[in-house]
């Protein structure tokens, strides 16, 4: 597997030195960059595959930057924030971010998120390249067209709002789904009993696919954010 | 004045039936003081002591004037001759009314006043003690902060100028040192953080529907790294338990129990995070069968800046804050904590939470 090409955004040299430097010790191929306007020119210069953006900039809101990317392109975007308000990321994922890491974070979360991200990237390739209507993922797999999930080739017993929410994580997986868009896409309102509910149906799923001594976890829960579905290798 | 009379509210019912029961008093006395052929001099007084009183049980200046301009007129209608009617013969009276109204309207206002002094002087004294707290929380915090960022400099700076001299084995142990300490400053400012949402006392909470589970591995994924040589683990007595709570602080809770039972009880113990419903609450135990909390400490645990007197197993420093800030938040969510024995031996640290509910639709 190719290492993905890496864009940097960060105003403070100290945090940037720290993930460039993690980058070149793993392999990765990157360029940076200080401020918002440069972000968005680099991105469309250089093609990253995936973008690392600071959401505190000094010359513009990164929410603004991942807008304007995403207004061309579908690059994975993994926002940054110092902020450890919930708020900020939601917007941020909201516009169009894939993941987020909050600051402080540890150089193998950093590491983490970034080989999930490249999972991610190689799902969204072969979903274009074969327009595939059957999602596989480790022992799970889903076929949308005949509309059945089975787990180690054994059909999955799934309640309506249960098939849906797995679709749903499915077909974006690897992007962390906000609380807001999952609601509104499963009963098209967020209220606070829709996140309630989702919480429970969201746990009934897991039960029925993440089963065994040692499950794979196939769902992340992401407190105060929402939910991810993790592409298993 | 004229600003103090817009912003003084309009008197409640309750005030304006007072004011009358005490003029209404006052009237009478001065019937009887009349009747016994005492001076009118004697029943302004009456009324002035009235109008003193009223002030004092009601807080609305509109109150007083209402007040001073009903006393002249009652006082003139029942006490000036002819008496029963509102007009007057001799030629002093106006005046007397002038100067009685003038003068209950100046005792009322003072009254009021001297009452308004009270009120601010316990207010002042109230920010000074929060103040005391902000000053006592800042001057603990950067004497603790101290001790990990010389460490950190210290060991950095090192490195920086001459790492070339150290072997393999004492570098490790500087970047672990580095590291330890820059974990522990991550946990003091996530602590910091949390007391920051603490305004007069009160948190501002951010109330959801959380399945119990869920937040309790979200509090052991924060504590893995530091957990290790401990063996943790999980028993909920129900699936699907919800509770309506604010998610990071009773993560930060959660964080804190955990991290406390690692911090002052030996490599091997065992921690348990057990949860259950009762009523309308969900009850969370975390144990560790360590050596337990002295009876005569365990009053005290809770307290902001309480380190205990026993030495830390690893002689990790301890602020005193996260005990006191789980109080805090439990507390904040209408719930309790209590610190029990574990038996055999070892500490149990219940709280409560208000269960959550959920209709489930389709």
């Amino acid at each position: 597997m190719n290492k993905a090409y890496i864009l940097v955004v960060e105003d403070d040299l100290p945090v940037s030195n720290l993930i460039t430097t993690t980058l070149k010790a793993h392999d990765y191929r990157f360029i940076t960059a200080q401020n918002g306007k440069n972000a968005i020119l680099q991105a469309s210069s250089h093609n990253p595959d995936i973008i690392l953006l600071d959401l505190g900039l000094p010359d513009m809101d990164g929410v603004e930057v991942i807008k304007c990317i995403r207004s061309w392109s579908n690059v994975p975007i993994i926002v940054i924030s110092a902020r450890s308000e919930d708020r900020d990321k939601i917007d941020a994922l909201d516009a169009g971010a894939d993941d987020y890491l909050t600051k402080p974070f540890s150089v193998e979360e950093l590491l983490a998120r970034l080989r999930a991200t490249q999972r991610r990237l190689n799902v969204m390739q072969n979903q274009t390249l074969n327009m595939s209507s059957i999602f596989e993922n480790g022992e799970l797999r889903v076929d949308y067209a005949a509309g059945c999930a089975y787990l180690k080739d054994e059909e999955l017993h799934l309640t309506p709002i249960e098939y849906k929410l797995l679709c749903l994580l499915s077909k974006n997986v690897g992007k962390v789904l906000t609380h807001t868009y999952i609601t509104q896409e499963v009963w098209g309102s967020s209220w606070d009993n829709d996140i309630a509910s989702l919480r429970v149906y969201m746990a009934t799923l897991r039960k029925k696919i993440e089963v065994g001594e040692e499950p794979l976890q196939y769902i992340q829960t992401h407190i105060g954010i929402g939910y991810r579905m993790l592409k298993i290798e | 004045m004229r600003n103090s009379f817009k912003l003084s509210k309009l008197p409640s019912w309750k005030e304006l039936f007072y004011s009358l029961l005490i003029l209404g008093a006052a009237t009478l006395i001065g019937l009887l003081f009349s009747n016994l052929g005492f001076t009118e001099a004697n029943i302004i007084t009456i009324y002035l002591l009235a109008i003193l009183l009223t002030s004092l049980l009601t807080t609305s200046r509109w109150c007083n004037l209402l007040n001073s301009l009903i006393s002249v007129l009652v006082f003139n209608f029942f006490f000036t001759e002819p008496k029963f009617t509102l007009h007057v013969y001799e030629k002093g009276y106006p005046v007397t009314f002038v100067i009685l109204f003038i003068a209950s309207w100046i005792t009322g206002t003072l009254a009021v006043r001297v009452k308004e002094h009270g009120k601010k002087a316990a207010e002042a004294e109230m920010l000074a003690q929060k103040e005391q707290l902000r000053a006592n929380l800042l001057r603990s915090i950067s004497h603790d902060l101290r001790t990990p960022l010389t460490s950190i400099s210290g060991n950095a700076s090192n490195l920086l100028s001459n790492s070339s001299s150290f072997d393999e084995a004492t570098k490790k142990q500087i970047y672990s040192d580095i590291y330890e300490d820059s974990m522990w400053l991550i946990n003091l400012v996530e602590n910091l953080l949390s007391v920051s949402r603490m305004e007069d006392g009160k948190m501002i909470l951010h109330m959801q529907t959380e399945l119990i589970d869920e937040i309790v591995t979200e509090a052991l994924r924060h504590v893995e790294k530091r957990s290790f040589k401990h063996i943790i683990k999980v028993v909920h007595e129900e699936e699907l338990l919800l509770v309506k709570i604010d998610a990071r602080l009773i993560v930060q809770v959660i964080i804190n129990l955990i991290d406390n039972a690692i911090k002052y009880t030996p490599p091997g113990t065992e921690i348990t995070i057990h949860s259950k419903k009762e009523d309308e609450w969900i009850v969370v135990d975390v144990t560790d069968n360590g050596a337990g909390i002295p009876e005569e400490e365990k009053e005290r645990v809770f307290e902001m800046f309480y380190t205990g007197n026993n030495k830390i197993a690893d002689s990790r420093r301890s602020i005193g804050l996260g005990l006191f800030l789980c109080k805090s938040i439990i507390e904040a969510h209408g719930g309790q904590i209590e610190l029990l024995d574990f038996e055999p031996h070892g500490s149990l640290f219940r709280f409560t939470l208000p269960a959550g509910e959920v209709s489930l639709h389709e």
